[in-house]
């Protein structure tokens, strides 16, 4: 090792354990006062880079880190919070639309709907009969009422006619129950006279703010019907 | 996280002294070490996790470190090079001849250009070899070896020319 590279190896760790370097120190008294010079300022090397560290930075570390953590938690329970928040609003909101929303555009699309989808629970054998004064009663709160039978009234109750309070009755047809639906005048649905498909046909008739509509089986004279009713129903307004 | 908690504190106390001191030669400002520091553990909380080797944790927050240094320079551009003794302060008074010399060497120390500076502090503080030293600054070894040699070789050259000088902290 000679004196350049000596000198370049000291000064860059005089430290170092390495063989060559320890042998190289103690090959003449000239290296040996280099080599101790160097370890005297390598003292005071590192006694000058070891400055003051801040009697409370380690307190101030923990401190700082338990108050973000602490900080990061409350955050995420309030996100929790909100997103449980926002799931039950979005469901909410979607079950209203989805429960109040109206299917039907058309006052005749909903008659045959509702008769098809009540048809099992009404057969045209049925013998206990609703009297007048029954009848009379319920069709009150539609301020109406009628003068006399109109048919054998097999049935007489309140219904849900597409989200409104209507009077549902079934009498007894010639082969098929013959449904009427007292129904107050609404902006969704759209008035139809005649309707049909290819099992049942319906006629509506308008009144003040009511309409009745009339739904039976292609063989049901529904005119005679319509004319029946129009002629026994009384409005008290 | 009881125990990430345990792990984090262990961390801090065993490293933060080692920590502070890098970072106080590598921007030469206390509060800004300090700043620096408390960063470098923030991130290192959140990062935790990913440090799998104890032993490599003082390289692992050295590095988080200069990075969290770098972003200094990235947000706001003050020459450091422009070295002004007045930051570098000293707390104590000094009265023992030990720590006049020790702040005499300090400003010389923080006046050797960065380059030589923080592989020095690496390795007296730091207690890094060569090859870990060179991993950290994405350096050869050789490259380090060189910068050591030529850091104490300035430190050596200024306190062979100026023996005297030294002498007018005493009054």
């Amino acid at each position: 090792m000679d004196d350049l590279e000596f000198r370049r190896a000291l000064f860059a760790d005089p430290t170092s354990n390495d063989p060559a370097l320890q042998k190289a120190k103690n090959s003449s008294p000239a290296r040996q006062k280099v080599s101790q010079e160097m370890d005297k300022l390598d003292q005071q090397i590192a006694s000058a880079l070891n400055v003051d560290v801040p009697d409370d930075l380690c307190d101030r570390l923990i401190l700082r880190q338990t108050l973000a953590s602490h900080q990061q938690n409350k955050r995420k329970t309030r996100i929790h919070l909100a997103l449980a928040a926002s799931v039950a609003l979005v469901i909410g909101l979607s079950v209203n639309v989805l429960m109040f929303s109206n299917a039907y555009t058309n006052i005749a699309d909903y008659a045959l709907a509702h008769t098809y989808h009540e048809a099992d629970h009404f057969s045209n054998e049925e013998q206990t009969l609703v009297s007048l004064a029954s009848l009379n009663d319920k069709m009150a709160s539609f301020d109406g009422s009628f003068s006399q039978d109109m048919g054998e009234l097999l049935f007489a109750d309140y219904c849900r006619f597409d989200g409104m309070k209507s009077l549902h009755l079934v009498y007894r047809g010639l082969s098929q129950p013959v449904n009427v639906y007292i129904v107050p005048d609404s902006e969704h649905l759209q008035f139809s006279a005649n309707f049909s498909d290819k099992n049942l046909k319906g006629q509506t008739i308008k009144f003040n703010g009511k309409n009745i509509i009339v739904v039976g089986d292609k063989s049901e004279p529904l005119k005679q019907w319509q004319e029946t009713i129009s002629n026994n129903v009384q409005w008290s307004t | 996280m009881a125990t990430k908690q345990i792990r984090y504190e262990a961390l801090v106390k065993a490293l933060h002294g080692d920590l502070f001191r890098y970072a106080y030669w590598l921007c030469n400002e206390k509060q800004v070490a300090e700043d620096l520091v408390q960063e470098t553990f923030l991130r290192a909380w959140r990062a935790l996790d990913s440090l799998k080797d104890e032993k490599a944790a003082k390289s692992w927050l050295i590095t988080i470190l200069r990075r969290e240094n770098a972003r200094r320079f990235e947000r706001k551009r003050f020459d450091m090079s422009d070295y002004e003794e007045s930051t570098i302060t000293d707390t104590k008074s000094a009265s023992t001849e030990q720590e006049i010399e020790n702040h005499w060497l300090r400003e010389k120390i923080a006046a050797l250009p960065e380059e030589y500076r923080e592989p020095l502090v690496l390795q007296v503080v730091g207690g890094f070899s060569g090859e870990e030293i060179a991993a950290m600054l994405s350096l050869n070894k050789n490259t380090v070896m060189t910068r050591l040699f030529r850091a104490r070789n300035q430190l050596k050259d200024a306190l062979d020319e100026e023996p005297l000088k030294r002498g007018q902290y005493n009054g």
